[in-house]
């Protein structure tokens, strides 16, 4: 057992030594504020350079291990799917641009949608079809850069108190991969041994996966009786679980009742009644944390630096949508012709408020 | 009425209703309905809000119930084994982690799959970077498919094991596309082009719900099957002895201790049953 | 409560009284009966028994983890610092008792050693900077102070057995339940183990109920040992007394034993006093026969490298049919990698090998656990059967009764205890017919009982032709069943030869060796004690 410790395993991951300098609060911050400006500016100019801010940060703040390593995979892997779309987009959308070439078409059966594949690609499909992949694509890096910075092991120990023992769970398993990882080699290796070398495929599959699962089962019911020992175990109780539960249910009923008057057309009414929602779920939160009597060992905790990137990021999305209030076309421009995309030098600043945390440097730590 | 009796009940019908209205909105919001018709694009991050909320409603609720060791150690174990088996390369995309959430689903009971389901999908979030504004869907999707073999459970626990394997294989596999058509459906409306694939405001119920079709058929239709027959394969091929396993385990989760009275020879037996 | 210091413990809190208890595990037979026992505080007791009679479940009323976690039916009491298990969940006992099980792997609910520690602080709300204080504190008491940063995946099985341990002791509880920590550890990491609960002992007061099977470590400590069979309490007394009937007791006791020493030896140095003493006439055991079948398998200047890092060396060796070769070495020396090589699950990076041709090799893993996937024992060995597309129902009978393992045949192999589920591992893979036994630290985590099963099931197998060859750290084994040893050391082959040389060198020498050389088992004592007697009637009849 002692010298099958797999040689890389994601716990790596987890060290604590390894602490970023920002806290996964404020990059959290980060990834909501360029996520946010994207869906306000998704000219293809604007898009472009929120990605770039997302590679310099990547850069700057990346932690050496296998998921940040990851980050060039996870863009990569937004960018075909965003390809796929503006293919599937273009070849299926027809009769509302300017022609650019027509090839052959097939007409599918109503059953399969009965759309048009083939036929006549447009310049106007194309140009928004570009457009909103970028947009995913920008998504999808940004958040591929959270993870690639991010410490997981703190941002599991930061998550509310009244998330304690699901959190729990989540590192358990977590300290479970490397582990399960080993049984399942070596379940495999078992099978080989037993047959002296000779591979059986016939029901090959059981025979690895059960001893895997037993393994684990078993090992779930020591770790569950180390657990108990050391005081683990939670029973409802007071008056902060109590307020929660009512505070869970009205949110369930706000956020409900939000989306009824959105069908009735009653925006006013939807955004209150949501707002409520959101807000009691808050207060749930808020109140089964307080009424959780544990206390947290070394918690990590904001520092003036982190909520000094927190307010110069936030610029980035607040800076948009007054701009925006304000009728700038410049910010949704989609690219159709042969034309450069329209660009405003202020908008181009607020985006640049997005590449703040790369400014501090890793030395913190 | 018993507000403490019907509050639960209550808070997870909510979940699957205010759950369903944030991956179905662009079928019963018509254009008009929408705040603001210029950010028609924001939707689907308020979507993913609301169903962070919904996530975290879940999370509140469970804790109302016992967390012991066992449950939070047993969730840990099985949801590493089935976040690491998202990593398979299998047909349709490696999605292995449905069987063992649906057959731990079936061995430990609805609670239990639902839990399974959101943190399986934490856990894999986690291992392979994805964590985003899509995360909540997952989870909440993956919930419901294990809650739902939770109960689909109790019933097929009476049939001879072949024909529980049987049913199970036929609800991996139906699961399979729902789970992919409610994920294809939260990025949908972020393309807003008037094409025949495209989620468009101003479309009726009706025609968002062909459009939608178009789409997915165009898109992921062959994938999600791939997908469905490996699921359906996995459980035949390991249901029975995976099943057997995990119901050895069963009895941990809610032990039931009598205590005999001290010093009596009478037995008035002293059940404690842990609420599971 | 929690911030006071390690220390200072109440006296009166350290105290654990059993009083009748009986407990049935669900829809099981009883597993514990009537039992009386009163631990004072500050007490060492031991807890020896075989697999299965009942210790573990003893040990785990100490905290309530029975009845509260297993579930069935509980009688009797159990107070632990004045509070009663029946009404006292383990959690609320959490700041009085300290448990500690025997997979070390499966105790850290983190992957951080730090922040694990403070797991049971967190739970019982201890405030921050006592919290921070008391982490620190057992971080020394365990000297584990340089491994606070690193993730318990990455320790070595002592290490992390040490820092489970600071994790039962940070909430500084009076009592300290261990079941079996050392079973799953290799010599130097069970030494290290015992010697850590030692210090606390006699430093801190804690009272310690330990179960153990390394007795020649364990009994010099305790104050007290407790004999448990069929779920009762057999006897009590001092380790001495306790150990001179007791199966399992270490060598040099059956050597006291045998030869009739008073008091009886626990430790090689009581032995050793008593052997300068004065010992009996001896006739010095026979050279082995090194007359061996043909060669079965022999390598030329192999090597293995693992991710580019060379394990073994441009090694030479030869096996032979009949021959049982033991292969000795630190952790991580090569053993394990040679054994591995030779069943064709790692390649080799250079060098030939031969084995004649229609000789097969099978191979038993160390953990018995990767292997077993069946519902009966039987069945589990009719599976390799089947894989191999054989029917021989004669074979499992034969492999079932060789290993002892008859009465399990109908049982979940899961059921188990760790020596039996080994025990299957063996059969299971034996039962394919392979000549060469290729065993991977069979021993570990076994009974006296299953290890003198495997012991007569090897030399059964080797009588007959077959060859086998042990991987491990036992040199009690190596000394009762080897007629070869080979000593491997950093990749290269250190030491090889007739087991009876190789053993008596001072590194690996197992007990009898060290007090009556060149005597390498009891068993060969008792032999010689015997010609002797024989000789000495002899001429007077």
């Amino acid at each position: 057992m002692l010298d099958t410790v797999p040689a890389a395993v994601p716990s790596s991951d987890l060290s604590a030594s390894d602490r970023p300098p920002l806290h996964a609060a404020t990059w959290i911050v980060w990834a909501a504020a360029a996520v946010v400006s994207v869906q306000l500016a998704p000219n293809v100019l604007y898009a472009s350079l929120i990605l770039l801010v997302t590679v310099l940060v990547v850069e700057v703040h990346g932690r050496r291990t296998g998921l940040a390593r990851a980050f060039p995979l996870f863009v990569a892997l937004g960018a075909g799917f965003g390809l796929l779309r503006v293919v599937l987009t273009v070849a299926t959308t027809h009769g509302i641009g300017t022609p650019l070439a027509t090839v052959p078409h097939i007409d599918l059966p109503r059953i399969l949608g009965g759309f048009r594949v083939g036929g006549t690609l447009e310049r106007q499909v194309l140009g928004q079809a570009v457009a909103d992949a970028l947009v995913i694509v920008v998504v999808i890096a940004v958040f591929g850069a959270w993870n690639a910075v991010v410490s997981h092991h703190e941002v599991l120990q930061s998550t509310p108190r009244a998330f304690h023992e699901l959190g729990l769970v989540v590192t358990i398993a977590l300290a479970f991969v490397p582990s399960t990882l080993a049984a399942l080699r070596a379940s495999r290796e078992s099978d080989r041994a037993r047959t002296g070398g000779v591979i059986v495929r016939r029901g090959r599959l059981v025979r690895h996966a059960v001893p895997v699962l037993e393994s684990g089962m078993e090992r779930a019911v020591a770790l569950a009786e180390s657990m108990d020992a050391r005081g683990f175990g939670h029973r409802p109780s007071g008056r902060g679980e109590r307020i929660a539960a009512v505070a869970t249910l009205g949110g369930l009923l706000g956020l409900g009742g939000a989306f009824v008057a959105l069908v009735g057309g009653a925006h006013l009414a939807a955004a209150i009644s949501g707002g409520i929602g959101l807000m009691l779920v808050i207060t749930a939160i808020a109140s089964a944390s307080s009424a959780a009597k544990r206390v947290r060992y070394r918690p990590r905790r904001l520092t003036a630096l982190d909520g000094r990137v927190m307010a110069a990021v936030l610029v980035a999305p607040l800076g948009l949508a007054v701009i925006s209030s304000l009728g700038d076309h410049s910010l949704t421009w989609v690219p159709t012709g042969t034309s450069l995309p329209p660009f405003h030098p202020l908008v181009v600043v607020m985006l640049l408020a997005l590449t703040t945390p790369a400014c501090v440097g890793r030395a913190v730590s | 009425m018993n507000l403490t009796r019907v509050r639960p009940v209550l808070v997870y019908a909510l979940v699957v209703v205010v759950g369903a209205a944030a991956f179905l909105w662009p079928f019963f919001l018509a254009g008009h309905a929408l705040p603001n018709q210029a950010h028609s694009g924001d939707a689907p991050l308020w979507a993913a809000l609301v169903g962070a909320a919904v996530v975290a409603a879940v999370a509140l609720e469970v804790r109302q119930g016992t967390m012991t060791g066992t449950t939070v150690a047993m969730l840990g174990v099985l949801s590493a084994a089935a976040g690491l088996m998202r990593l398979l390369a299998l047909p349709g995309g490696g999605n292995g982690i449905y069987f063992l959430v649906i057959l731990a689903g079936v061995a430990f009971g609805p609670r239990f799959g639902l839990l399974l389901g959101l943190l399986a999908m934490a856990v894999s979030a986690v291992i392979t970077g994805g964590i985003g504004p899509w995360l909540p869907f997952q989870m909440l999707a993956l919930s419901w498919m294990g809650a739902g073999a939770g109960l689909l459970g109790r019933f097929t626990r009476r049939l001879a094991p072949s024909a529980e394997v049987g049913v199970l294989a036929a609800y991996g596999w139906a699961w399979a596309f729902i789970y992919g058509a409610i994920l294809n459906l939260w990025f949908w409306p972020f393309q807003v082009d008037g094409g025949a694939l495209s989620y468009s405001p101003h479309l009726s119920a009706g025609e968002t719900l062909h459009h939608y079709w178009a789409f997915y058929v165009a898109s992921s239709f062959a994938w999600d099957a791939a997908g469905a027959a490996a699921n359906a394969i996995l459980i035949v091929l390991t249901g029975r002895a995976v099943l057997r396993s995990l119901r050895r385990f069963a009895g941990r989760l809610d032990p039931i201790v009598e205590l005999e009275p001290l010093g009596g020879t009478a037995q008035p037996r002293v059940r404690e049953v842990v609420p599971g | 409560m929690t911030s006071a210091p390690i220390r200072h413990a109440p006296a009166a809190a350290g105290t654990l009284v059993y009083e009748g208890t009986g407990f049935a595990y669900p829809e099981g037979p009883p597993a514990l009966r009537a039992i009386d026992l009163d631990v004072a505080a500050g007490e060492l007791v031991l807890v020896i028994g075989g697999s299965g009679s009942g210790k573990s479940t003893l040990l785990r009323c100490a905290n309530g983890l029975v009845p509260h976690s297993s579930g069935g039916r509980f009688s009797g009491s159990v107070h632990v610092g004045g509070r009663s298990t029946r009404t006292h969940r383990p959690r609320e006992l959490a700041d009085l008792v300290g448990f500690v099980h025997q997979d070390p792997e499966a105790q850290f609910v983190v992957d951080h050693v730090e922040t694990d520690l403070a797991f049971v602080l967190e739970n019982l709300g201890t405030d921050a900077r006592a919290m921070r204080r008391r982490v620190e504190e057992v971080l020394d008491a365990l000297a584990i102070a340089h491994l606070r940063d690193r993730s318990p995946a990455t320790l070595s099985g002592g290490e992390r057995q040490r820092c489970a341990i600071a994790g039962a002791l940070a909430s500084a509880p009076a009592v300290l339940v261990l079941d079996e920590p050392t079973s799953q550890l290799d010599p130097q990491g069970a030494d290290d183990v015992l010697a850590a609960l030692a210090r606390l002992n006699a430093d801190l007061g804690t009272t310690i109920v330990l179960a153990e099977h390394r007795l020649e470590r364990a009994a010099p400590l305790a104050d007290r040992a407790v004999l448990v069979a069929g779920g009762a309490i057999a006897a009590t007394g001092s380790p001495g007394a306790m150990l001179a009937d007791y199966e399992g007791a270490p060598p040099v006791t059956h050597l006291g034993r045998l030869l009739g020493w008073t008091p009886l030896p626990l430790t090689v140095r009581d032995a050793r006093t008593h052997a300068a003493a004065g010992a009996p006439p001896l006739v010095p055991p026979a050279p082995a026969d090194p007359a061996h079948g043909p060669t079965v398998i022999s390598a030329r200047g192999l090597s293995v490298a693992i991710d580019g890092h060379s394990v073994l060396q441009r090694i030479d060796i030869d096996f032979a049919e009949g021959e049982i070769v033991a292969l000795l070495g630190r952790n991580g020396s090569g053993k394990t990698k040679l054994l591995r090589t030779r069943a064709g699950l790692l390649r080799s990076a250079g060098g030939t090998s031969a084995r004649a041709k229609s000789t097969r090799i099978a191979y038993v893993p160390q953990d018995p656990n990767s292997l077993l996937f069946a519902s009966t024992v039987a069945e589990e060995l009719t599976a390799t059967l089947r894989l191999l597309d054989r029917r021989d129902p004669e074979a499992v009978e034969i492999w079932l009764q060789r290993l002892h393992l008859l009465d399990a045949r109908d049982r979940h192999p899961r059921s188990l205890s760790g020596g039996e589920r080994q025990r299957v591992a063996i059969a299971a893979v034996a039962v394919g017919g392979a000549e060469v036994l290729l065993l991977d630290e069979p021993t570990r985590g076994m009974d006296a009982m299953s290890r003198a099963a495997l012991e007569a099931a090897i030399r059964t197998h080797a009588e007959q032709g077959g060859t086998v060859v042990l991987a491990t750290h036992d040199v009690e084994l190596a000394a009762r069943s080897a007629s070869r040893a080979v000593v491997i050391g950093d990749g290269d082959i250190v030491a090889d030869g007739p087991a009876r040389d190789v053993l008596s060198g001072s590194l690996f020498a197992p007990q009898v060796v060290r007090v009556l050389p060149p005597f390498l088992t009891v068993d060969e004592v008792a032999r010689s004690l015997a010609a002797v007697a024989a000789a000495t009637r002899g001429p007077g009849a």
